[in-house]
């Protein structure tokens, strides 16, 4: 059951992402990475290896906060739903059939596909810092949010009022509950991460939007929609979605401070003084990439595909 | 010098005054806390808190709802202590013997389902009492008093008796609701069938989905917080007896069966038929004989139907007899546990030591087993009787008035001496202060299991699978033995939280039974699917739990029965029911899941139309929120002036 709904996800993720190269990336920006994609790599790999190893940890660590907090932290439940009022319950009134299922798509699949897209999108461009910091505003994103998960415990909206709130999602398409409690647990809706991770996106595709025109206003479309999904379909307090939206703006801003202060070739470079030459392609990256100057800037340049 | 002894006379006077004012504590908004489960812990438990939460509010009351986790919501409840008023399902009801271990005063200290309420009243001990050694003739009218004067007190308030679903399919499994799918028993003897499009490979996995995560996190039969009724426990753990009407009786549509009270008592959720063995204990005054129907003889068999007493069959005993006051306990030859290890008269009488006391008196604090306090209470001693297989139990009070309690102490599950005996030790975190009597036993996660029942543990991953194999050496399955066996040569449990994923899992044949009872507001589409599907079947069963609002009685202003009282009557069962329940469960007004003991006077719709006991104030779920409020001022309460009730609390 987990397995269908897994591969019909990956299938259609994977359409997406097709479709959207075809259509943002272009081919020149492809020529260049098939040329370039080594130094990319080497590049991006100190920031990746961080955020693998906090999404590892945060699996690990998925299993102990919820008994962590219930330990130490508070349930909070009732004061937002005292603080909020009937706002998703008004927001379910509205629903559709066509509207549940757009949402319950945006909610899972193009919340996967906004999340993977940037990455394919920010590797095609030869200046990997948009890259380095969306990687590094996820490890954020991540990281922070268990801080939330470890010290508040709410239930979400579907929780407290299960006949007001429809769980639409899991009432109307049963089999996403499979998936998606693999990686939710119902006691941490504070803040959505759904949310602060598209709201990320969005942000950075903003910054970026010189590059990526289009691609800025549909990330911020498909945000828009992953944000209302979460409580459209129950899930998600409106409290956490404006959490979730300060915790993408933490993140990003946290990001643009954090990247490029620290670089793991040169410390190591430093470290092993001229033994650059033995260990081949990699030992060659030229160095003159870490220009800070350079690496902050957007390059208007870089944008000869199809976009302009 | 006159004049300076006037100043301060008046002085005096008028500090003393102003002392009188100042020290007079304001009396403030009353506000309280209802605790209770989120909706994927329990649907209907949330929603009849909001719609209390409604009607406190509409007459002046600060209500708050806290959401906890099950386990959560059981250790503060029955364990800490730590609430103002909950909502949950009070796990039995079939019988009312259960009430003098609900709500007598000496357990209002106690951890467990033993008076979680505090509630504390000497008259109303009196009447459990007489209701629970009443002989035969006399237990009506006992019983029917003792709920009368529950309805006058409602140390808790009985709303609904939700009557159980459990959707099955029948193309691979038969004998569904033989017995009753909320005891072990309902889970062996099946018939595997072959499946006519099966590849033909032996493939006799038993699949079923339960929608509570707490059995893939914690197998211990001890646990308070991890266990409900103890289903899965049930099949791990083998027990002396059995008792013969869950045996024989499926509890399928039968409601108020006399039957169907047993199965609690197998699987250990001790409230309901402890309390008659536990005092059984406790005083020795005799009481005039219950008909001792256990007749501890295995020619006993099922013919003595009229007995109100529960009728006993051997499970891991081979047999017993009566001597002196005296039970000897043969066991059964060649039962090992699921390590291989022979379980022996040594274990036996272990076990119970162990369940009166998991400290084996270590500790200066006893700290019995929360669920098998009533059960083993009765018990004087435990001893083997000089041999590997026989074990000599005596009891406090002559067995010719304590059916109940052997009943009782004979379906306690047997544990491995081997295992459990380090497990006395206090438990131990580093660096942090347990409460005294806290033992490693009683908060251990018990993985893997080691028991002898017909299944044995096989694998586990949390929130996720809880999987069982069939013990192939089993009793069950010799030769000679009939009673059920396992059939299935696997049971997975699938945990999967919802009713709707669990209903499609069975629906497109990916398990077999959901273990879990279906929530109420998936019925309607469940049963329609099932007639018109050849291979589906509904499991309906009687109900053996019922909801209720369970006050702190330690505190004021719960502790006040007017208070109580005035609360119990803002509360809508017959709207709830149809509102909440879609009409799936009967709303009661005395704390019995059916009728059968009920007197008319109690008895729901008997007297008009409503609530008998404490008559809704309003109409259709809406408060008449004059008639409220003047109930409560009647009671002795006040309002200010913007319409806010006001007490006293103590926190």
């Amino acid at each position: 059951m987990l397995l269908e709904v897994l591969i019909r996800l990956v299938v259609v993720v994977t359409v997406m992402l097709l479709a959207s190269t075809a259509a943002f990336v272009g081919r020149y920006r492809l020529r260049d990475t098939r040329l370039e994609w080594r130094e990319r790599v080497q590049e991006v790999a100190p920031i990746t290896v961080v955020l693998v190893a906090v999404l590892l940890g945060n699996s690990v660590a998925r299993q102990t906060v919820p008994d962590l907090s219930w330990m130490i932290g508070w349930e909070r439940t009732g004061q937002i739903e005292a603080l909020e009022g009937s706002f998703i319950v008004w927001l379910q009134s509205q629903a559709t059939p066509e509207l549940t299922a757009y949402f319950s798509f945006s909610y899972i699949y193009a919340y996967v596909f906004l999340l993977v897209f940037p990455i394919v999108a920010y590797f095609a461009l030869s200046n990997t810092r948009p890259l380095r910091e969306l990687l590094a505003a996820y490890t954020l994103n991540y990281t922070l949010g268990l801080v939330c998960y470890v010290f508040v415990i709410a239930y979400g909206p579907r929780n407290m009022m299960p006949e007001l709130v429809d769980a639409l999602l899991y009432d109307t398409y049963p089999r996403y509950q499979h998936l998606t409690r693999q990686v939710n647990r119902n006691t941490n809706v504070f803040p959505s991460l759904h949310t602060s991770l598209s709201t990320t996106v969005a942000f950075l595709a903003y910054r970026t939007r010189e590059i990526y025109p289009k691609w800025a206003l549909v990330a911020l479309w498909i945000a828009l929609s992953v944000a209302v999904s979460t409580m459209y379909l129950g899930i998600h307090w409106a409290i956490d979605v404006l959490a979730g939206v300060a915790l993408a703006y933490v993140s990003v801003t946290l990001s643009e401070l954090l990247v490029g202060q620290w670089s793991v070739w040169d410390w190591l470079e430093s470290r092993v003084p001229s033994q650059s030459e033995p260990s081949g392609q990699s030992g060659k990256r030229p160095r003159e990439t870490r220009d800070p100057e350079r690496d902050r800037a957007v390059e208007p340049t870089d944008s000869s595909g199809e976009d302009g | 010098m006159l004049a300076a002894t006037g100043l301060t006379a008046a002085m005096a006077g008028c500090v003393r005054e102003v002392r009188n004012a100042v020290n007079r504590d304001g009396i403030d908004q009353l506000s309280l806390t209802i605790t209770t489960l989120p909706a994927d812990g329990d649907r209907e438990s949330i929603q009849l808190s909001r719609a209390i939460r409604n009607a406190l509010e509409a007459v002046g009351v600060d209500v708050s709802i806290a959401m906890r986790s099950h386990e959560e919501f059981l250790r503060e409840t029955l364990i800490n202590h730590e609430f103002d008023v909950y909502v949950g399902r009070y796990p039995t009801g079939t019988d009312p013997s259960y009430l003098y271990e609900a709500l007598h005063s000496r357990y209002a200290d106690e951890a467990g389902w033993q008076n979680p309420f505090g509630f504390t009243n000497l008259t109303f001990d009196q009447s459990l009492e007489r209701q629970r050694d009443a002989g035969d003739g006399e237990r009506r009218d006992a019983v029917a008093e003792t709920l009368s004067a529950f309805a006058a007190e409602q140390p808790f308030v009985p709303i609904c008796a939700p009557r159980e679903y459990r959707l099955a399919r029948t193309d691979r499994f038969d004998g569904w609701g033989d017995r009753h799918p909320a005891t072990p028993l309902g889970y062996l003897g099946l018939e595997a069938l072959d499946r006519e499009n099966g590849s033909g490979n032996d493939d006799s996995r038993l699949r079923a989905v339960h929608t509570d995560a707490r059995p893939s996190q914690n197998l211990n039969p001890l646990s308070a917080e991890y266990r409900n009724r103890g289903l899965f426990t049930g099949l791990l753990y083998d027990t002396l007896a059995v008792d013969a009407a869950l045996l024989e009786d499926s509890g399928a549509e039968s409601d108020g069966e006399d039957g169907e009270d047993g199965e609690d008592r197998e699987n250990r959720e001790d409230g309901e038929d402890g309390e008659d063995r536990e005092n059984a204990a406790e005083e020795d005054e005799g009481d005039e004989g219950e008909t001792g129907d256990e007749n501890p003889d295995r020619e006993t068999d099922a013919n003595d139907a009229d007995a109100t007493g529960p009728d006993l069959r051997p499970w891991l005993a081979d047999s017993w007899t009566l001597e002196d006051d005296v039970l000897t306990v043969r066991l059964r030859e060649d039962c090992p546990f699921h390590d291989g290890r022979q379980v022996t008269a040594d274990d036996v009488a272990f076990t119970y030591r162990f369940l009166a006391d998991t400290t084996l008196g270590d500790d200066r604090v006893p700290t019995p087993s929360p669920r098998h306090r009533g059960q083993v209470a009765p018990l004087e001693a435990v001893e083997a009787a000089g041999n590997d297989r026989e074990i000599a139990f005596r009891f406090r009070r002559s067995l010719e008035d304590a059916s109940a309690a052997v009943a009782g102490a004979l379906t306690v599950p047997i544990l491995p001496e081997h295992v459990w005996r380090e497990r006395s030790a206090a438990a131990d975190v580093t660096g942090v202060r347990i409460a005294e009597g806290v033992t490693e036993a009683l908060v251990v996660d018990n993985v893997p299991p080691i028991g002898s029942g017909p299944f044995a543990f096989a694998d586990r991953t949390d929130r996720e699978h809880v999987t069982l194999e069939r013990n192939d050496d089993h009793f069950t399955l010799r030769e000679g033995v009939d009673l059920p066996a396992p059939t299935a040569s696997e049971m997975r449990v699938a945990i999967d939280p919802r009713s709707t994923s669990a209903v499609e899992l069975v629906s497109d044949d990916d398990a077999d039974v959901t273990t879990s009872t279906l929530e109420s507001y998936v019925l309607d589409d469940v049963i329609e699917a099932a007639d018109e599907a050849d291979d589906l079947e509904v499991l309906e069963s009687s109900p053996r739990s019922f909801y209720h609002l369970g006050f702190n009685a330690r505190k004021a202003p719960f502790s006040n029965p007017r208070f109580r009282r005035t609360v119990a009557r803002l509360i809508d069962k017959a709207w709830i029911v149809d509102e909440v329940f879609d009409g799936y469960a009967r709303p009661i007004a005395a704390p019995l899941v059916d009728q059968e003991w009920v007197p008319d006077d109690l008895a729901w719709g008997g007297d008009g139309d409503g609530d008998p006991a404490t008559p809704f104030l309003g109409q259709d779920g809406e408060v008449d929120v004059e008639a409220a409020r003047a109930a409560f001022e009647a009671a002795g309460f006040r309002y200010d002036t913007n319409g806010r009730l006001r007490t006293r609390v103590s926190r």
